[in-house]
């Protein structure tokens, strides 16, 4: 009798227990996702360029890699993905749509996994880009918060540009703002000092 | 909580009752018992507070599923409030301007903000094929923002500059080629909105008949009854109200008697002019649902006929010459040479060579009793079929079809040979050689080829037939300009029989050649080179003169005899459509210029003065919308902190913004922080079981 009344009054924080127990598996699963899905895919990429046929990364993938980004000083390297959804974006940066094979590049990435970087990328950066038709130098010339309510990103296609965009602010705790973190980079003929290719 | 008391219970009060220095205080205050048996406060803290964490579990959960598809809808769309709100316009009005193959159409609408707070909103037109916004006008709540051409770069500065300055700029954009976006902020209450939008439109012209077609605003009734809450009547929804009209005005300007005029999807009222014709809608409750479409042919008499309209711009008249060809039953056909030249290189293996070789077989079979024909086949090599042309004899055309089914595609693409072969055979007694050019066109010396055209062709006519999924469409058509006759592409082996008799009746029938335009001045006019007049086809040149023209002299050859005309201006016929033609033929002939070895950049120079000056759309401007407020006071600046100001758009694309952040950090505080308490309270509740001091039946019989 005294057992079964505790039990009801402990039901209430077994249940938040619970949940909780589940969102912090959920949650901690989004990074661990982010990195694995990068791991696996780079493996697939490596693949697809040794020229084997149907590197999927895991065997129900419905995504492709399409290109490889570096930044050279700060040691991040990411692969890139085609199909701007928020499906592709949990397993790494992707491009805006028809802008994987243009000049015009403007690749979107989640600001607390893969794109976290962006934040420490500074003008002047060096940022490789290696697509299946060759590797590409650029440097970042801008970097900027602009508020997508009133502004939209305008890909011109006679322009050579790669434009990385992230949410912002960084360390907010809320999802879903206006804001967006946009570096800007121009191409540049030759890498200047690599530490790692 | 229930009324009947446990086991406990009665044993616990029991001992209350008995214990000697307790029961005094059980008489006189029955609360303390109370306090025993629901929880204690911190317990109930802990509850709700887990209750509450709970909660924001689930609606963080939930909030993360939220995405809101979007449809696309023309016409206004107002956002406010988390809500989307689309009105159609009250008043569409459109003028449409048709001068040879060109439309310019404005289109003003007006939309009301029915509502009692400021609103943003979204405009959404959607736009023939091709076409670009090039002026814009807006105007709102006493602000006018207008839309002005400028280089791209400048245009772009600028929007940095704005945005640099804390003034929040948006873009006028065209996200696909069929549809212009732009978005207006701070449209005040239970004011209109009045969007003044131009752009060209191009005038289609096929097998003797022109049309236009423009597409609407249609605005379907947005209405599912759950989708609009009670709260978003705010603004007029005018397709409920069914005021709103649309008014189409149309000049055109044809310069040509029309054998027939009609408009498809509308009644109209058809006025003549001198130049052409007026048309209105008949029907003045015309709803905005339905796409406008022009349809006239043209009535072509027994000689040519030409028509010179102008435009004085002050600094320089601007004259726009049509010519169009007598009808086809009227011109006696002339026997001409006909010379095939068919690519047998490699990249014509598979289906592009049995193309070209159908092609091919249907040429044969148009030749005329009277004519003469060749056949040169290339590859690596040159190799004619005969030394110079044979007249059309069963002999000559058996061995010429027994060629033909042996050709095999091998070998590399050298043209320059066979073209100079075509170019250089014996003249025919007068007659006109036609080269018909089959291939697909895969050479890497463009320039040279079309230069060597240029010098080579004489008195040949060069029609180029380029055959393939993946022709160089772009050299085909340059080379069939230069060699002043014309284009056909055949994409698929289904497509030969039709396109080689089109190409066919084009040719057979050339109307007037050689021609030449005596302006009475100096003229700078396009295109340079005037191509031949073929029945059924009209012909449009554009020059700039220095002043009005008293008359226009054009000369020519016509069934083999000289020819002249003489033509005179039709009074107050030109619009400024005619300047602009001119400003966009000649961008055109800077463009190909780059072929013949003109600097590039100088080439970019002078187009981009063009684009300036005429308001032109072309790849090296933009055009820009500025919020002109000359008489602001300094004091609404707050206000106007949220006017969209600068706009660079033009034939650039832009996509919206991606959510980017998953905010698994944020999850992962919130459910450790609710996990700890949980734990907290898990732990905390055996400890008040066991808490002597707590219970007084605990403490009175230990």
């Amino acid at each position: 009798m005294m057992k079964a009344r505790h039990w009801l009054y402990a039901a209430v924080p077994l249940t938040a227990a619970f949940f909780s127990l589940c969102m912090v598996i959920g949650a901690l699963w989004i990074p661990l996702k982010a990195e694995l899905a990068q791991l696996l895919i780079d493996r697939s990429w490596r693949k697809s360029l040794a020229g084997v046929e149907d590197a999927r990364p895991w065997p129900w993938a419905d995504t492709m890699a399409a290109a490889r980004l570096s930044a050279p000083r700060l040691g991040v390297h990411l692969i890139v993905l085609e199909g701007n959804s928020g499906r592709n974006l949990a397993f790494g940066p992707v491009f805006l749509d028809g802008t994987a094979n243009g000049r015009d590049m403007v690749i979107s990435g989640h600001r607390d996994t893969h794109f976290r970087y962006l934040e420490s990328l500074r003008p002047g950066d060096r940022l490789g880009l290696t697509r299946p038709d060759g590797q590409y130098w650029y440097e970042v010339r801008d970097l900027e918060v602009v508020d997508s309510r009133y502004s939209e990103l305008v890909i011109e296609p006679g322009i050579d540009r790669l434009s990385l965009v992230t949410c912002y602010p960084f360390d907010s705790p809320l999802t879903g703002g206006p804001l967006r973190y946009v570096v800007t980079a121009v191409p540049v003929k030759q890498p200047r000092s690599l530490s790692s290719g | 909580m229930s009324k009947q008391p446990s086991i406990r219970d009665q044993l616990e009060n029991d001992a209350w009752r008995k214990h000697p220095k307790f029961a005094a205080r059980w008489a006189g205050n029955r609360q303390t018992r109370h306090r025993r048996r629901p929880l204690r406060w911190e317990d109930r803290a802990l509850l709700i507070l887990s209750a509450v964490l709970l909660l924001l579990l689930i609606i963080r959960v939930e909030t993360a599923r939220a995405e809101s598809p979007g449809d696309e809808l023309w016409g206004l769309e107002f956002q406010g409030g988390g809500r989307t709100q689309r009105a159609v316009a009250v008043n569409t009005e459109m003028e449409v301007d048709v001068t040879g193959l060109i439309a310019r159409i404005d289109v003003t609408q007006v939309f009301h903000n029915d509502g009692f707070s400021w609103a943003e909103a979204v405009y959404r037109f959607p736009l023939p094929d091709g076409s670009a916004v090039d002026r814009l006008r807006v105007e709102v709540g006493g602000r006018v923002i207008e839309g002005e051409i400028r280089e791209k770069m400048e245009a772009r500065r600028q929007y940095q500059q704005a945005r640099n300055d804390g003034i929040v700029a948006s873009l006028v954009e065209q996200k696909k080629a069929n549809q212009f976006e732009t978005r207006l902020a701070n449209i005040p209450p239970g004011e209109d909105i009045r969007v003044s939008i131009s752009f060209l439109g191009r005038v289609e012209f096929a097998d003797g008949s022109f049309s236009l077609r423009i597409p609407m605003t249609f605005t379907p009734r947005w209405s599912p009854a759950g989708a609009i809450s009670a709260s978003s009547t705010r603004f007029t929804d005018v397709a409920e109200s069914g005021d709103h009209f649309l008014t189409i005005a149309v000049d055109l300007r044809t310069g040509l008697d029309l054998a027939s005029l009609e408009s498809r999807y509308h009644d109209i009222d058809i006025h003549p002019t001198l130049q052409g014709y007026h048309l209105f809608l008949t029907d003045p409750d015309t709803r905005t649902d339905r796409v406008f479409e022009l349809n006239w042919v043209p009535e072509f008499g027994s000689t040519p006929q030409s028509t010179l309209m102008t435009h004085d711009a002050g600094d320089a008249v601007y004259a726009m010459l049509m010519l169009a060809p007598p009808l086809a039953e009227a011109i006696d056909p002339q026997p001409r040479e006909v010379v095939f030249i068919i690519d047998t290189s490699g990249s014509m293996e598979g289906t592009s060579i049995q193309q070209a070789k159908a092609a091919l077989r249907q040429g044969l079979e148009f030749l005329g009793p009277e004519d003469r024909f060749n056949l040169i086949e290339f590859n690596s090599k040159t190799h004619l079929l005969f030394r110079e042309s044979v007249p059309v004899y069963p002999a000559y055309l058996a061995d010429a079809a027994d060629y033909i089914d042996g050709l095999k595609a091998n070998g590399g693409t050298v043209m320059a040979p066979a073209l100079r072969a075509a170019m250089s055979l014996p003249e025919q007694d007068m007659l006109l050689r036609q080269i018909i050019f089959i291939t697909d066109g895969s050479v890497g010396n463009e320039h040279e080829l079309l230069l060597q055209i240029g010098d080579q062709l004489h008195q040949s006519r060069l029609f180029t037939v380029s055959i393939g999924s993946a022709p160089n469409a772009w050299f085909m058509s340059k080379a069939a300009e230069i060699g002043r006759g014309s284009h056909t592409r055949i994409g698929k082996l289904g497509d030969v029989e039709e396109r080689m008799s089109s190409l066919w009746a084009r040719i057979e029938n050339p109307a007037i050649q050689n021609i030449c335009v005596d302006w009475g001045m100096d003229a700078e006019f396009y295109p340079e080179v005037i191509p031949d007049l073929y029945a059924g086809n009209p012909l449009w040149l554009h020059a700039r003169l220095p002043h009005e023209p008293r008359e226009v002299t054009i000369c020519g050859e016509l069934e083999g005899r000289h020819w002249q005309s003489v033509s005179r201006e039709l009074p107050g016929s030109g619009s400024d459509s005619i300047a602009m033609l001119w400003a966009r033929s000649k961008v055109e002939a800077l463009e190909d210029s780059r072929i013949f070895g003109i600097d590039p950049e100088a080439v970019r120079q002078h187009v981009l003065d063009l684009s300036l000056e005429f308001g032109l759309l072309t790849q090296y401007t933009s055009l820009v919308a500025v919020d002109r407020l000359p008489s602001r006071p300094v004091n609404s600046s707050l206000e106007s902190g949220e006017i969209p100001s600068l706009l660079p758009a033009g034939s650039t694309t832009a996509a919206g913004f991606s959510q980017t952040a998953t905010g698994w950090l944020a999850q992962l505080i919130l459910s450790v922080v609710s996990l700890l308490i949980a734990a907290g309270m898990l732990f905390y509740l055996p400890s008040a079981r066991s808490g002597s001091t707590r219970s007084p039946l605990a403490s009175s019989t230990s």
